[in-house]
């Protein structure tokens, strides 16, 4: 019943339409070619989309299927990070181990956060995530055995052989996209999806909502945790305001919202735009990129309020769109 | 006991103009069910005018009180009626990424204006205080705390008494039928939001007489908004007041004076300051999953 009024909507079914997340896979497959024929520069701004596009699957997961607005996000991100930096202070340097440790501490960290948290509703589990997020970052900044404030120095590997952070972090953004589509599908994704329908009626029906939360928000934060964990390497050095920054908290967001919340193909197409546009204006209007990124958000958001994957489902033309598009008027 | 007592002085006043910058997020939230993600950009844009007003007509800042407030009221305004309206019955998350990116805009336009550099507001009773015993009390943020209440206060009473202020508060019960005794919706939610960062204005002018401004000082205002408005449950003006003292108080009190040991390591509360005041937010939420003040359903 819920995948009907989904299509209903236009949105295609629980992943939403097939044919943003066929352009999605196309596009995947090509950005596996990217650091064979491009130069360092554009490497690594690919990189930095892919890793931005595992953190909005995670956030989409928990925010976008099962509706509960998570802030804190980055949390899980940082913890990754660390988790490679402690790795690589004991002298143990293997991209796999630093992924593995980094899904572990971030589905127990979560699991853990998560029963007294996800027991709040709405902005109030919003602000709790938010505060858990500020609360972590404050403890590392001020934890010597973490460098504090001045930060970790992580091992890298030499410049040969540089382009597996590329590859790990293109996994990690395949194995989200995967994830999310086989999840969605599953028990599990209907589950979710009835919880952000109505919580009440899903318990009703023997949904175990506090079960299936505490899943949505772990698995979110493996994935973020396995892109944090690459990064921290990649990068060479972590620090507080690195890895737990306010833009790496907001873009996932930004990116699920703009592409399409609550769909496969969303978070992808989002991340590729959002960061993509981002990086051309910081090259070449370095005072008012943010000028145009703020334009750009206003714009998207006021004509095209269920985000780009919708617009792949679009029917009726011009009228269907104006008609969506008053749908929200005052 | 001295220092406890000049810590819970410092609470009271620091908390005063945390309750005022709430108070108006929390009526947008509260009413509207709108996060306005801006909320930090006004009270920038408050602080600013304050000061283009000090450094060019030479004009006392609690004078330039009510023209930071016109100012905002007409910027709010102005936003709710051409560009939020057109989303505002969208899911929460479309006015949230909206109000993003206008704070995005708002902040960088400000930096092209008046560059990232800091400023200052310099009275000439700015360093003036007098003592109370032992506690001391600086003029300038008693003054603040004053102003900050009587404005919550009129607010209050507006809301209660006069014709839009009910107008309003039946909107946030139930729209229909508030749309069915004949009051235009779209109208009250400019007016809200045009409220809402009218108090923001006035703030960032409190803001500014005591603390240097620059384009980005509103970010740690909107993320202590959040948890105030929180801590005293949403959409009430009594509300944020209690949120704002009591966020006040606890982070100066509690963080002056935590020491936590680690392993070999000692941790002093004074960095701590945001994720102790976070933490305390967590236990209420915990006890009470809507706040002090809160309704029974979220």
């Amino acid at each position: 019943m819920i995948a009907r009024a989904l299509r209903g909507l236009g949105l295609g079914g629980i992943t939403g339409n097939p044919v943003a997340i066929a352009v999605v896979l196309v596009l995947m497959a090509l950005l596996l070619a990217v650091p064979a024929t491009h130069n360092d520069y554009l490497t690594l701004v690919f990189r930095q989309i892919l890793m931005y596009a595992a953190m909005a699957y995670g956030w989409n997961l928990i925010g976008g299927y099962t509706g509960y607005v998570s802030f804190g996000n980055v949390t899980f991100f940082g913890l990754g990070a660390y988790c490679s930096g402690v790795l690589s202070t004991h002298g143990v340097d293997n991209l796999f181990a630093d992924i593995a440790l980094a899904v572990v501490v971030n589905a127990a960290f979560a699991v853990l956060m998560g029963i007294p948290v996800l027991r709040l509703r709405g902005p109030y589990f919003g602000i709790a995530t938010l505060g858990i997020g500020v609360a972590v970052a404050e403890i590392v900044a001020n934890f010597d055995a973490l460098g504090g404030s001045s930060g970790l120095a992580v091992h890298q590997v030499d410049e040969a052989h540089f382009s597996i952070y590329y590859y790990a972090m293109w996994l990690v953004a395949l194995v989200s996209i995967l994830g999310t589509f086989v999840i969605a599908r599953s028990k599990l994704g209907y589950a979710f999806v009835a919880i952000r329908e109505n919580e009440d009626a899903a318990a009703a029906l023997g949904i175990s909502a506090t079960r299936y939360k505490i899943t949505a928000w772990a698995l979110g934060a493996m994935m973020a945790g396995a892109a944090g964990a690459i990064f921290a390497p990649a990068n060479g050095f972590i620090d507080p305001s690195i890895t737990f920054a306010t833009d790496s908290n907001v873009f996932p967001i930004v990116m699920t919202i703009l592409g399409g919340i609550g769909t496969v193909a969303g978070p992808f197409i989002g991340a590729l735009l959002l960061a993509g546009v981002n990086e051309l204006l910081q090259r070449y209007f370095v005072n008012a990129h943010t000028l145009f990124f703020g334009s750009m958000i206003v714009l998207v958001v006021l004509l095209l309020p269920r985000g780009l994957v919708w617009l792949f489902g679009l029917r009726g033309g011009v009228r269907g769109w104006l008609r969506s598009v008053a749908a929200y008027r005052a | 006991m001295e220092l406890w007592a000049q810590d819970l002085v410092n609470g009271i006043l620091a908390g005063g103009i945390l309750a005022l910058v709430a108070v108006g997020f929390s009526l947008v939230w509260g009413i509207m069910n709108i996060i306005n993600l801006a909320h930090g950009a006004f009270v920038m844009l408050g602080a600013y005018v304050t000061y283009e007003l000090f450094t060019a007509l030479h004009l006392d800042p609690f004078l330039s009180l009510p023209i930071s407030f016109i100012a905002l009221f007409v910027l709010g305004y102005a936003i709710q009626r051409w560009l939020i309206n057109w989303v505002v019955r969208a899911p929460i998350l479309t006015t949230f990424l909206l109000t993003f990116g206008l704070s995005l805009l708002i902040v960088n336009i400000a930096q092209i204006i008046w560059t990232g550099d800091r400023r200052g507001v310099e009275t000439w009773y700015a360093g003036a205080n007098f003592s109370l015993g032992a506690v001391t009390v600086p003029w300038v943020k008693l003054l603040t705390l004053i102003a900050a209440l009587a404005i919550t206060g009129i607010l209050q009473l507006w809301l209660t008494r006069s014709k839009t202020g009910r107008a309003i508060r039946a909107t946030s019960m139930d729209i229909g039928a508030a749309q069915l005794a004949g009051v235009r919706v779209s109208q009250i939610y400019a007016i809200v939001f045009g409220l809402g960062a009218g108090l923001a204005g006035v703030a960032g002018t409190l803001i500014a007489l005591s603390s240097s401004i620059s384009p980005t000082m509103g970010d740690p205002f909107l993320i202590s908004a959040f948890a105030v408005c929180v801590l005293g449950g949403l959409g009430s003006v009594q509300g944020a007041l209690i949120g704002g003292l009591t966020y006040g108080i606890i982070q100066q009190t509690v963080a002056a004076r935590l020491e936590v040991t680690i392993g070999t390591q000692q941790i002093s509360g004074s960095g701590l300051e945001d994720a102790i005041a976070f933490i305390v937010l967590l236990l209420v939420l915990i006890v009470r999953p809507t706040g002090i003040l809160g309704r029974a359903t979220a």
